[in-house]
């Protein structure tokens, strides 16, 4: 099938965070049977991240407040050129900047790679005591950020967006309108902050964190199709996927391809040759004849 | 999703010598030498150390003040709540032959625990050779003369034992006598010269790797060693001959806490 033109293996994507910082693990992720995978998010400097944990689990899924760990734009790039060397498969280099002009210069300095596609990260929670309020809620910041991107960059542009916007589906239109060729959907959900009774604390050092995992699948199908309805870009559908029904149903709600997160935690890294074979076997049960068939299929009662 | 986390008081603190303590926790945790776990301070962070030992109603861990981290471990008192999850990783093999073990430095409880668990498993043959840098640096020494055959010592002062590095005193040991396996446990230097005596020998053995780590459970990729991805949290920090050889940074480079690679 294919996705903004490039054919991929399969619709299977690793999502941004998970795994993603060195060229083996993102190697390894398309070995497993990804058709894509995403960087962790870059930033122009190096960051350290928050204190651990930075992970916590609860029954419904994880929270993390990472705080958006990198080795720095120079770095993380050398390690996708790595990636690509001798290899088939496709990057995605998501960036993280603290304004417009960042936004730029990440955009810029990875037009001089060879990686697919850029997907702008305006939707991290785990920054904005850093940050303040990430972009992604705030319409005029959507527009002018993928604006100025788009003015630079050689490579197709997803936006990622947030589930904490009021009006999700306005904020992808502003996205497409302002020149977005795709929109991620969706980030974690919150804050949410899990606790530890015997020691009356947080569990996360940062004390709350972004939710995914199963518990926000619901959300992000809800998201994904209102969006669907609203955008004609294609959508790279993320939040709760941990099986092949799972991945079916987010591309019948419109996904043109479904990235994998949390369901590493549960499953292991197996989760993508397995859930690829899960798709297959109820396509061919249900008679779909390709991936692509099933993209946006619904139909509302 | 699955959830291991203890919050548990410290049950006893043991000075072994001036920047090595062990904190004993109250639990029945079930693990096996060269696992792991994630240890929390509220309020300070979380850190991987290995495990020193577990009894049915025990788990305990021996730690080297070396940072912000250890520095506030060291200031905790009996009583006062750690937290752990785990046990995470892969253990090492139970082999019960002829076994050697090579120890370096403050690596060496992983080796102490392997040590009791092959005697209860009634292992043949087992001599251990004990290394760091001066006697004072030197762990557990009663207790590998108690479960070991033949205990050795090497220290770099030469203030006990032999004089010279534990890696020397294995080529000794190996032109003397066979073995079926080796363990290794101590810095990655060490490890890799050790590693190279083994294999002139052709004897398999394993190696028990540290890379940064942040979740201890194959999701933030801090720890993946090139070049294939390996999640030492999860595949490893055991890792066996094979494996080693096809880790090219082994020895080399590792990745700092933001990911950049950084030479050994
Ligand atoms: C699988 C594993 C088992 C370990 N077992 C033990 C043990 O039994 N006893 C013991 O004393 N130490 C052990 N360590 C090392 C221990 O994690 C570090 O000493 C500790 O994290 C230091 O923290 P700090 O803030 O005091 O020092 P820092 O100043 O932060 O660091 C000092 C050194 O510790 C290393 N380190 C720091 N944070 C981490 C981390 N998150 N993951 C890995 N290394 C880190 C750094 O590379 C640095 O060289 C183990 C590490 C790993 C990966
Ligand atoms: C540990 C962790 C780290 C993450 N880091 C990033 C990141 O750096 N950039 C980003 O855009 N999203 C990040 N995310 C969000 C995921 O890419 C994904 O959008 C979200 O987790 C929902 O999918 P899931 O339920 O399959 O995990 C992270 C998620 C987790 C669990
Ligand atoms: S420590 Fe996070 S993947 Fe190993």
């Amino acid at each position: 099938m294919r996705f903004l033109g490039k054919e991929i293996q399969s619709p299977l994507t690793l999502a941004s965070g998970i795994l993603g910082i060195s060229f083996s693990s993102l190697q390894r992720v398309i070995r497993d049977g990804a058709g894509m995978v995403t960087t962790k998010s870059l930033s122009l400097e190096p960051r350290i991240g928050h204190a651990g944990p930075i992970i916590a689990e609860f029954e419904g899924g994880l929270i993390n407040s990472v705080g958006l760990t990198n080795p720095g734009i120079h770095d993380g790039l050398l390690e996708v050129e790595k990636f690509h060397k001798e290899f088939a498969g496709v990057s995605i280099v998501s960036v993280f900047g603290a304004d417009p002009d960042e936004f730029v210069s990440l955009a810029e300095a990875v037009n001089h790679s060879q990686a697919d596609f850029l997907e702008l990260n305006l939707s991290c929670p785990n920054v904005a005591d850093e940050f303040k309020r990430p972009f992604a809620l705030i319409p005029e910041k959507i527009t002018e950020i993928v604006s100025a991107v788009k003015t630079v960059s050689k490579l197709p542009v997803l936006a990622k967006l947030s589930p904490n916007a009021y009006d999700v589906a306005g904020m992808a239109s502003l996205a497409e309108t302002a020149g977005a060729d795709g929109i991620t959907m969706i980030n974690t959900l919150g804050h949410g902050m899990v606790i530890d009774a015997i020691a009356r604390r947080p569990v996360l050092h940062n004390n709350f964190g972004g939710i995914s995992g199963p518990c926000i699948k619901p959300l992000a199908l809800k998201l994904i199709r209102d969006v669907y309805l609203k955008v004609n870009i294609p959508i790279l559908g993320t939040g709760g996927v941990s099986n092949g029904l799972d991945a079916v149903e987010m591309m019948m709600a419109g996904a043109a391809a479904v990235a994998i997160g949390s369901a590493v935690y549960d499953r292991g890294l197996d989760v993508f040759r397995s859930t690829r074979q899960e798709m297959e076997a109820f396509m061919a049960e249900h008679g779909y004849a390709d991936y692509a068939d099933l993209i946006g299929i619904l139909q509302e009662n | 999703m699955k959830c291991d986390r203890q919050t548990l008081p410290i049950a006893a603190i043991r000075a072994e010598n001036p920047s090595l303590r062990t904190f004993v926790l109250e639990t029945s945790l079930k693990a096996h030498p060269g696992q792991f776990i994630m240890l929390t301070i509220f309020g300070q962070g979380e850190k991987p150390f290995s495990i020193l030992d577990v009894t049915n109603s025990s788990c305990s861990l021996t730690i080297k003040n070396i940072g912000p981290f250890t520095e506030a471990l060291f200031q905790l008192k009996v009583g006062d709540l750690l937290s752990i999850r785990g046990p995470y990783g892969k253990p090492f093999s139970t082999e019960t032959g002829r076994v050697l073990m090579v120890g370096g430095g403050f690596a060496t409880p992983p080796l102490r625990f392997q040590a009791k668990a092959l005697q209860e498993l009634g292992v043949n043959y087992l001599v251990n050779i004990n290394g760091a840098r001066s006697a004072d640096d030197l762990l557990y020494v009663p207790d590998f003369n108690d479960l070991c055959h033949r205990s050795l010592i090497a220290t770099d002062d030469g203030s006990l034992g032999h004089l010279g590095t534990s890696v020397a005193v294995m080529e000794t040991v190996l032109s003397e006598e066979s073995f079926d396996h080796v363990y290794i446990s101590g810095p990655e230097k060490m490890m890799q010269a050790a590693a190279q005596v083994a294999r002139r020998y052709e004897i398999p053995f394993e190696v028990n790797l540290e890379r940064y780590m942040k979740c201890g459970v194959g999701i933030c990729g801090s720890c993946v060693m090139d070049p294939h991805g390996f999640i030492l949290c999860m595949e490893g920090p055991v890792v066996d001959h094979e494996i080693l050889e096809k880790l090219s940074e082994f020895g080399v480079y590792h990745r700092d806490k933001t990911g950049r690679i950084t030479a050994l």
